[in-house]
């Protein structure tokens, strides 16, 4: 399967689904669950065709759209996207799989859900930076209408508007951005591969990085909920129906955070060095201030929500430490939190379907009921406080030893953010939702029956696969990482050579 | 390690030529496959779940003896690393087996024990709906075991540390609607993930000292500089050392293990007493490198001087042995008797480690995993005779209803309080009070000393009280011998508790850590008379004075005479020191408040920041609302497309 095959089924569906009229219930859902399925193998098999230790771009399709302006339609797949690109797809089947009770409005829901997951291809796809841009809002704009329409929750409108303010902000800031890179760079486009040798050559000047950055940090920051423009996530989550969150807090959030791998760190190396320390602390203020708000939470799904962000605290301050370990570790920890982040918000989901309620305060000693669920909820809520195993202990383990030698006091508070404070919610609400006895009345239907497992059981297969057997990432990631990181590490030898030599002539 | 040995294990690092070590693999991974099997295939059959489990464990443990004919008796050490699990810039971690002497001794005691706590299970457990979850866990337990014996580099021992944890934490809460089991798996859960909250930093800096997370690597860098750690060398020894301060309940993070008595017996036999705390030990001992560099600290906590790891971690130990032995003199539970009993023996093989007799930590580790199992095992078997009363006052005259229980439990005991010539416990407790002396801590000798008898006092209380005397309830007046199942591997552990059965492995171990080692002359069973005669006589002496006490002071009495005369410490000691209570005061309302506070601050502030505002951006946004809100596509389109104007806009121009 090519890249554009890929990318096009998804849309495929959701133009089929649009021609099939209205009264024809299960044919919806079955193209929507088709499509989804095949894009989910053909990504598989991009993965698996991906070849290991090569640096540049494989798969690679390109056509001119308008040559004037420099844009073109160019898609390929390297270390850094590869994998995001199997971890949206497996996320947009999971989705689509426990959509299937949708009630209301079906076909509009199935057509919003499948350009979100094209959109989100699209956007980790596209190298050249505009149709990034544009996929990511294609994707973006399903999100918000989703979260109106077929939301729950009292506080739905507030939160469908905040996170929609946000989000849109944040897109705008980070465009201009963009916008600006156009036109300091002098390269007349913003196709990545020809910007990166572009500025191999003729590295942006010390003002337009210090000019652009800035706003991409925040931009793109925004996007992923970075401290502290944080606060319209958890209440967006909780408001989302399950499938918007899982594309959401799993998929789209990591397109800010890839975009400031692709751009900030190559592009902007002299302003990475002189923002990676603000941008550390920000981290911190998501690993630990997150993680603290997240303590307090009695919502199921206000306590994920808080919890995915202080994920995000630590790709963060991957992205800070910059060197290749670091990068890698990112990379990891996004792909990794993706299938996590869909995980447990299908699972949650699940299970306040089946109860009526996300509150800890309500609920209690579910696992007699639901095995499977429950269980599965068990090991998610594990893997998210970072216990071995699963993928996201091995992202967030590179990620520490990346910041280390950089960051030393931020690693110890990360690590006490992920190993403690982590633990503390998550096993609180292992022990608060399902573990004691049982409340009366609680359960309105039972557990997942052996097709609604499938979902669930896709995305823990690849987390315990990559969890047990990260090589089969971090080689594909590394190469790439290296190239990424490396000129950041080079230009700041540079620099500082140029700084022994400024000094020595001044004496 | 000598060189030959070093050079052995580089030549043999291009793996897949099926030497004698690749059997460790299957050794390690039979437990793992027994685990999968039983989660996605027959957990539906609980008989078959437990024939799986305990029949790969049982292979695993001929494996182990077979591996420990191969190199524990004469054998090379061998590291195999054929597997790449991380491989980025600086930071490279395999997936490797070290088999050397200590790994396939501990091997050796970990299937072994797994295999009969398993069998014994069958019947302890019998006809409990949980039983193929109960398996699958032990199953998962014996491999993430197996895979810290075998790890050959700190991060994997990290990883096979925290799922040790992980299914410590499924069985402590096996029974997990009850919220006391439920409570104490968290707990326990909690309270290690400190421990490995210091470890984890220990571990970067190590990695970031030497460059390497492998032991072997690491072994080299310290060898050709022993300062290679610089400054941190104390820390850094220190912070490994959380990591075993966690898992082997080592004051102050020993309040887990006394409430992990939630679980089924069985499980604290294995996890909670022979193998999953002697891990911390064992790391100990697996990364003793690290602690045999010199002490010394970061320039600004100068006053520390040169006081290395080693003299605080002997501390430490040694005072959390006698800290549970105290605490022990006062429970009335048996299984926390117990409980507190291998804490203070932990303490005991800390306080070896940190005196820099790791072999003499090992030996006892050893010889205590199969006493210990023994006795937990053995209490079992009291309490599923006495309908699960599990307090000592509520038992009595058991040693009729009980025979063979009664007689293992003896032996037991007598292992545990080192009687001299008879019982190996004897051997290797002598071997850490020699230790201690040796090390140059005569103050650590003489609270040894004490230690050991009064665990001889309260261990004695404990078989007085429950075994003899009229009955003292109606349960125990009707106690019933447990089946064979139950009783077959009490007789087998208590074959390990007896002297010779463990004879020349005090000589085995010592040449594991110093290659120049050579066995005393007039070694034998009078050994340690000969060559220490201080240690051996105080230790005897002191088990003379514990049992001469606790058989005036229980013997025949009603009830417990000991709260009267020690007034409030006795209640501090029934009180486990009020350690509990003090944690929960502190630490847990501290995270609570933080919690609170920026549950509070983020609510109002950080959201106000965005969204709530002055009263006139609500007014604005309350439109922007109601524009949005009408979902309908053309909005959110001519937003796009305003969008898409603006990159067209700046391109263009």
């Amino acid at each position: 399967m090519s890249l554009s095959q890929l990318l096009l089924t998804p849309f495929a569906g959701a133009l089929l689904v649009l021609l099939v009229p209205g009264n024809y219930r299960v044919v919806h859902r079955f193209i929507a669950l088709v499509t989804s399925a095949i894009t989910a193998i053909g990504a598989i098999s991009i993965f698996a065709g991906f070849k290991t230790g090569v640096a540049g771009m494989q798969f690679e399709e390109y056509a001119a759209w308008v040559p004037a302006a420099g844009f073109g339609y160019h898609l390929g797949v390297d270390g850094m996207n590869i994998g995001l690109v199997l971890m949206a797809s497996l996320v947009g089947f999971a989705a689509t799989c426990v959509s299937w009770d949708i009630e209301r409005q079906p076909k509009l829901f199935y057509i919003l859900l499948l350009t979100m997951i094209g959109g989100s291809l699209g956007a980790f796809l596209s190298l050249d930076l505009f149709f990034l841009y544009f996929f990511n809002e294609l994707a973006l704009v399903p999100t918000f209408i989703m979260m109106g329409v077929w939301g729950r929750g009292e506080n739905r409108n507030y939160a469908t508007f905040q996170i929609t303010l946000y989000l849109t902000l944040g897109a705008l800031i980070g465009l201009s951005g963009l916008a600006l890179l156009y036109s300091q760079s002098g390269a007349n486009t913003l196709d990545w591969v020809t910007l990166k040798v572009w500025l191999a050559d003729k590295p942006l000047s010390s003002h337009a990085q210090n000019l652009i950055l800035p706003l991409l940090l925040l931009g793109f920051g925004t996007l992923v909920g970075l401290f502290p423009f944080h606060s319209w996530a958890a209440p967006g989550y909780a408001a989302a129906p399950s499938a918007t969150a899982m594309m959401h807090a799993g998929v789209l959030k990591k397109v800010g955070l890839y975009v400031l791998l692709r751009v900030a760190i190559p592009f902007f190396p002299e302003s990475m060095n002189h923002w990676a320390t603000p941008l550390a602390v920000l981290a911190m203020g998501n690993v630990l201030y997150c993680g603290w708000v997240a303590l307090r939470q009695r919502d199921l799904y206000l306590l994920l929500g808080n919890s995915s962000l202080a994920h995000m605290g630590f790709c963060f301050l991957g992205l800070a430490a910059a060197g290749v370990i670091g990068v890698t570790g990112v990379v990891l920890i996004m792909v990794a939190h993706g299938l996590l982040a869909a995980l447990s918000f299908g699972l949650v989901g699940h299970l306040t379907k089946a109860t009526g309620s996300s509150d800890l305060d309500r609920l209690g000693g579910l696992l007699k009921t639901f095995p499977f669920v429950g269980g599965a909820l068990i090991m998610a809520f594990l893997a998210g406080c970072g216990v071995p195993g699963f993928a996201n202990f091995t992202g967030e383990l590179t990620v520490l030893f990346g910041a280390w030698k950089s960051f030393p006091v931020f690693v110890i508070a990360a690590a006490w953010g992920g190993l403690i404070i982590g633990g503390v919610y998550m096993l609180r609400a292992i022990r608060d939702l399902l573990h004691g006895p049982l409340r009366e009345g609680s359960v309105k239907s039972g557990d997942a029956g052996p097709w609604r497992r499938v979902p669930f059981l896709v995305l823990l297969a690849a987390l315990i696969y990559f969890g047990v057997n990260p090589a089969s990432l971090v080689d594909r990631i590394t190469p790439t990482a290296e190239r990424i990181a490396g000129t950041r590490t080079a230009t700041a030898t540079t620099t500082h050579a140029t700084a022994a030599v400024t000094s020595h002539a001044a004496h | 390690m000598d060189a030959h040995a070093a050079q052995h294990a580089i030549a043999a690092t291009p793996a897949f030529s099926s030497q004698p070590e690749d059997l460790a693999w299957f050794i390690l991974l039979l437990p793992l496959i027994a685990a999968a099997s039983i989660a996605f295939g027959v957990r539906r059959s609980s008989f078959l779940s437990s024939t799986l489990s305990i029949s790969a464990t049982v292979v695993a443990f001929f494996l182990s003896i077979a591996l420990f004919l191969a190199f524990g008796v004469g054998g090379y050490p061998a590291v195999t690393s054929p597997f790449n699990w991380i491989h980025v810039g600086g930071l490279q971690v395999d997936l490797g087996v070290t088999v050397d002497r200590l790994s396939v001794l501990m091997l050796l005691i970990v299937t072994g024990v797994s295999s009969l706590v398993q069998i014994y299970s069958t019947a302890y457990l019998k006809g409990d709906p949980g039983l193929s979850r109960y398996f699958g866990s032990i199953s998962l337990f014996t491999f993430s075991m197996l895979g810290i014996v075998l790890a050959d580099n700190l991060v994997m021992m990290f990883v096979f540390w925290e799922l040790v944890g992980v299914s410590s934490y499924l069985l402590i809460g096996f029974w997990f609607d009850k919220p006391s089991a439920a409570d104490a798996a968290k707990k326990a859960f909690l309270t290690n993930r400190l421990g490995d909250f210091g470890f984890m930093l220990g571990i970067l800096v190590v990695w970031s000292a030497t460059g390497s997370v492998q032991f072997t690597q690491i072994g080299n860098v310290l060898g050709g500089n022993p300062g290679a750690l610089g400054g941190l060398a104390s820390i850094a020894g220190l912070l490994i050392f959380c990591g075993a301060m966690g898992k082997s309940a080592q004051f102050p993070l020993h309040v887990w293990l006394p409430d992990a008595m939630e679980g089924p017996t069985p499980v604290s036999a294995l996890i909670h007493a022979a193998t999953m705390v002697a891990a911390g030990v064992y790391m100990l001992c697996r990364a003793f490198v690290l602690f045999q560099a010199p002490g010394a600290w970061p320039a600004h906590l100068w006053f520390l001087g040169n006081i290395s790891a080693l003299d605080i971690i002997a501390l430490i130990g040694g005072f959390t042995a006698l800290l549970a032995a105290l605490i022990a003199f006062q429970q009335d539970d048996i299984k926390r008797i117990l409980a507190y009993s291998t804490l203070s023996q932990l303490g005991y093989m800390v306080m070896a480690v940190g005196c820099g007799g790791p072999d003499a930590a090992m030996y006892h580790l050893t010889t205590h995993a199969g006493f210990k199992a023994l006795l937990f095992l053995g209490a079992g078997a009291v309490i599923h005779a006495c309908h699960h009363e599990q307090n000592i006052w509520k038992m009595g005259g058991l040693w009729k209803r009980l025979p063979i229980t009664f007689r293992t439990f003896v032996i037991g005991t007598a292992a545990l309080a080192g009687f001299p010539i008879l019982t190996s416990g004897f051997y290797s407790k002598d071997a850490i009070l020699v230790a201690a002396l040796d090390g140059g801590h005569p103050v650590l000798f003489g609270l040894g000393v004490l230690v050991a008898s009064f665990t001889t006092f309260y261990m004695l209380r404990l078989v007085i009280v429950a075994f003899f005397g009229p009955y003292r309830s109606e349960a125990a007046s009707h106690a019933h011998e447990a089946p064979i199942a139950m009783t077959w591997p009490l007789i087998t552990l208590a074959i390990p508790s007896i002297a010779v059965a463990w004879f020349g492995l005090g000589d085995y171990l010592s040449s594991h850590f110093n290659p120049h080692f050579h066995a005393h002359e007039g070694g034998g069973l009078f050994g340690p008379f000969n060559h220490a005669p201080l240690a051996a006589v105080f230790g005897s002496g002191a088990l003379l004075f514990g049992a001469t006490a606790a058989f005036g002071l229980y013997w025949g009495a009603d009830s417990d005479p000991l709260p009267a005369r020690l007034g409030l410490l006795g209640r501090a000691m029934r009180n486990r020191f009020y350690f509990d209570e003090i944690y929960e005061g502190i630490f847990v309302p501290m995270h609570d408040m933080l919690g609170r506070l920026f549950g509070a601050v983020d609510r109002w502030v950080v959201s106000g920041l965005g969204i709530r505002g002055t009263h006139g951006s609500v007014e604005l946004f309350g439109r922007a609302l109601r524009l949005l809100q009408t979902g309908n596509l053309q909005t959110y389109t001519f937003l796009f497309a305003a969008g898409v104007a603006v990159v067209v806009f700046v391109a263009t121009k």
